[in-house]
């Protein structure tokens, strides 16, 4: 007990360092929040991202909170994951490789009655990590001439979730669930300008609470329903800047840590239906289809421009037997299929994601205790003059964690 | 369970140990943007060429001439400037009073006056044609070599008394780069007078050698436009004098005093012009500025003289209401000569002071930068034969920067001058911002942030 206690604190406080790292970069990061990062739990990522009508019977599932009434009494799961990225960018002229390896998520889950459930999640939002060097930029009025902008783009948001989920009957569960965002991005511009260079550092700090309520409707041992609604809401954002302008003269500083509001960004409201499909206790077929409005956002100019997105996401589960004596009779084969409109537009072209994506989940014990592992292969954007196609290649590795906590505290 | 557990922390340390490993290894070279459009939205880079400039002339009060080092004289005729004209004053003395202190032969009355000559050395300055023949005369000055009462300075404008009958005369081709001095002979009369004041010990000490010599004024006599040229203080009075023997081919019986400019604070250059019929032939007095409007659309710079030319920024402030936040990170203040105001015979000087000042033209300070170093306006010289990108450069952002925030309605302007005010005759005409060739012009670089 006690070594499991040292276990969970050194998975903490490691998870806590691994947050402050970033995470994959993005040229596409700059807009928003930055671009927005969702944690698949368990097996979801070889899904297609599906989960909306999956249990929380073997991993936390957190596409539903209303799921987490399934999670059997009196064990106590706990997750962890990551997720390795390797991206090729690619425009008209040049293709780059980036590598990334990331901290996706902390969760621990547990039932608190036979009818409620708890879970705790840790994962990043969003995460605005880009470079910009020697970009070349009309200067508005002049006369055939430009200046030169370099950037760098750190941070991001994380978010930690807090859901409560209740089951209503045997059929119909709930589940509340306040999304915490809290972060921060910085953004260090240097402008080169005729003999000038202006350097404009900005750090905006973001924080708000998204309320979302979802719910399960299990029609059958073999057909389950899901609706997810994530509350339109406002982050509040204030920024703090420096200014200072050196040139023939000297350095100016215009502004030193400069504090001040700015436009607030607005989170869409989101409306997510999932259907799943059991087939001889063998097969699931699960689909989710998700909807963001964005356009009723009226999200300030500063932020970019967007537009309503749509997910569908497709998975299929096969496992023999849960309970085989058979180890490999037990590990879930998943294969999943996933489109993303996007909701980004630039120059009025929207950034969408499509991936294809398998994976397996390797039991670690007879309770749900298990690594799992997805690999996904996507492309993201289109290659035009001004946009980058982002092909990638992202391997998810998930571990749950479940223990029987209640026992444990009888043998103390 | 302890196998259990010991997997799983198997397993965590593969996790921690990817998670550390490849934090780092993302490598990004910042050459995929996407968005330039988005990116300019944020800050915008505005460059704004139409601010109005506002030039004028400026007589600069007399100019300290004193101490500069230099006997200054000379005159010539400039198109744009009028009639220039320097006369230098200096103070000779001596520290020798017998004229056998350097020799073992104490019998004075054997020597007798030979000759005396004003060598004049020259320190390489000259402007305007020095092809042209220039005739100087040497006279005595009348009253004590003083300044005005309360003042320890001598300035452009000053002038002493003098005797009209010339001591000495010379007219020469100047050869300033050439060679070293030029010789002239002086009045055997005078001469003789102060041989014999040394012979007879009637002068012990420096108060009665300038009792007795109070000093000389050089003038330029040229009726017709010759040039400007310097000579440094160690130009020397030189008596000559033998022994008497009528053998004067020996040296060793050849003997010379030398009287030196040894105080330089007893030295000035009278720097004057007629300037009637130029365009700033009525300059008024240094607290008001003449518009280019008045002065065919330029500015005048002579040093010597004290005219400096004055540009101001008007609507400057207007800068505060293009946009909440901004600011002019960059100007260029880019002032061209007149066309053909310039030639060999009349060189553009490579750097021009500026000063800021006040709307009486007092001057503030000199513009600096951060570190509290000078800034000057450059010459960049162009190598097309037109010239016509040949201008001065100066980067003014912090400057507009500061008038455009400043709280109280004064407005400072900037007045060029060039960096040797007071011992040379060097000059510029720039063009103003109306004129139809070579206009002033600023280009501003302005950021919102």
């Amino acid at each position: 007990m006690k070594k499991s206690h040292l276990f969970l604190v050194l998975v903490f406080f490691s998870s806590f360092w691994s947050f402050s790292q970033s995470i994959a970069t993005s040229p596409y990061s700059l807009y928003g929040l930055g671009s927005l990062y969702e944690s698949n739990f368990g097996l979801t990522a070889a899904l297609g991202t599906a989960g909306i009508a999956l249990p929380s019977e073997d991993f936390i599932n957190n596409k539903n909170a209303a799921s987490l009434v399934n999670i059997p009494a009196n064990n106590f799961f706990f997750e962890i994951g990551g997720t390795g990225i390797q991206s090729s960018f690619e425009d008209n002229v040049r293709t780059e490789k980036r590598n990334n390896f990331q901290f996706s998520h902390m969760a621990f889950a547990f039932p608190i009655t036979s009818k409620s459930a708890f879970n705790l999640s840790l994962m990043p939002y969003s995460s605005s990590s880009f470079k910009i060097s020697g970009l070349k930029i009309p200067i508005i009025d002049g006369n055939n001439e430009y200046y030169y902008l370099d950037v760098i783009g750190t941070g991001g948001l994380n978010n930690l979730d807090l859901s409560y989920a209740y089951k209503l009957n045997n059929k119909l569960s709930l589940a509340l669930s306040a999304s915490v965002l809290f972060g921060n991005t910085t953004d260090e511009r240097t402008y080169s300008i005729s003999s000038s260079v202006t350097s404009i550092d900005k750090k905006v700090n973001y924080s708000g609470i998204r309320p979302i309520l979802s719910s399960q409707y299990k029609m059958n041992s073999s057909l389950t329903f899901g609706l997810n609604v994530k509350s339109p809401t406002r982050i509040n954002a204030n920024k703090v800047q420096s200014v200072t302008v050196e040139n023939g003269l000297g350095s100016s500083f215009l502004e030193t840590n400069k504090k001040s509001d700015i436009d607030d960004f607005y989170l869409p409201l989101d409306i997510g239906v999932g259907i799943s499909k059991s087939f001889k206790n063998k097969f699931n077929v699960t689909f989710d289809y998700e909807k963001s409005y964005w356009n009723a956002t009226n999200q300030s100019d500063m932020y970019g421009s967007f537009a309503d997105q749509e997910k569908f996401s497709f998975g299929l589960s096969y496992q023999k037997a849960k309970t085989a004596r058979n180890y490999f009779n037990r590990i879930k084969y998943v294969i999943g299929a996933h489109y993303d409109t996007g909701y980004l537009e630039v120059d009025n072209k929207k950034i969408d994601d499509k991936n294809l994506s398998v994976g397996v989940s390797l039991p670690l014990d007879h309770l749900s205790s298990a690594l799992f592992i997805s690999y996904t292969y996507g492309s993201k954007g289109q290659i035009t003059n001004s946009l980058i196609q982002e092909n990638y290649h992202k391997l998810t590795l998930n571990l749950n964690l479940d223990g029987i906590w209640f026992v444990r505290k009888k043998l103390d | 369970m302890p196998e259990k557990i010991g997997m799983y922390k198997f397993l965590f340390l593969i996790f921690s140990g990817l998670l550390i490993i490849s934090c780092d290894s993302d490598v990004d070279a910042g050459e995929f943007v996407v968005g330039a459009d988005y990116l300019a939205l944020k800050n915008k880079v505005i460059s704004i060429d139409t601010l109005t400039l506002d030039v004028s002339t400026v007589k600069l009060d007399s100019l300290v001439t004193s101490s500069e080092s230099r006997i200054l004289v000379g005159n010539y005729d400039d198109p744009l400037f009028g009639k220039v004209k320097s006369d230098s004053y200096f103070q000779v003395s001596t520290d020798y009073y017998n004229l056998y202190s350097k020799n073992s032969d104490t019998d004075a009355t054997g020597y007798v006056f030979d000759s005396i000559a004003m060598i004049m050395r020259y320190d390489e300055y000259y402007f305007a044609d020095t092809t042209k023949v220039q005739t100087l005369n040497i006279h005595r000055i009348l009253k004590n070599f003083k300044p005005n009462v309360n003042d320890n300075s001598f300035y452009n404008n000053s002038s002493l008394s003098y005797d009209e009958t010339s001591l000495g005369t010379i007219t020469y081709r100047p050869k300033p780069i050439g060679k070293d001095s030029i010789n002239i002979k002086l009045d055997n009369e005078f001469g003789k007078e102060l041989f014999n004041k040394f012979k007879n010990n009637e002068i012990a000490d420096s108060a009665e050698f300038t009792e007795y010599l109070k000093g000389f004024v050089i003038k330029s006599s040229s009726a017709t436009s010759s040039s400007v040229i310097g000579f440094n203080t160690s130009s020397v009075l030189r008596l000559y004098y033998s022994k008497g023997t009528g053998n004067t081919e020996e040296s060793e019986d050849n003997y010379k005093m030398d009287f030196t400019i040894a105080d330089v604070s007893k030295q000035f250059n009278a720097v004057s012009s007629d300037r009637l019929g130029t365009f700033i032939q009525d300059l008024p007095l240094s607290k008001i500025a003449l518009p280019s409007v008045y002065t065919g659309n330029k500015g005048f710079i002579q040093s010597g003289t004290g005219i400096a030319c004055r540009v101001d920024f008007p609507n400057i402030k207007q800068f505060k209401y293009l946009s909440e936040k901004g600011a002019i990170v960059d100007a260029k203040l880019i002032m061209k000569p007149v066309k053909n105001s310039y030639s060999v015979m009349f060189p553009l000087p490579e750097k021009l002071s500026v000063y800021v000042v006040d709307n009486l033209n007092r001057i503030k300070t000199t513009l600096t930068n951060a570190s509290g170093e000078t800034v000057t306006a450059d010459l960049y010289k162009d190598t097309d034969e037109f010239n016509e990108n040949t201008a001065y450069e100066i980067s003014l952002g912090a400057f507009l920067q500061k008038e455009m925030l400043k709280e109280s309605d004064s407005k400072s302007g900037l007045l060029f001058t060039l960096p040797t005010l007071s011992k040379v005759v060097d000059r510029v005409v720039l063009s103003d911002q109306a004129s139809k060739e070579n206009k002033m012009k600023l280009q501003i670089y302005y950021i919102t942030y």
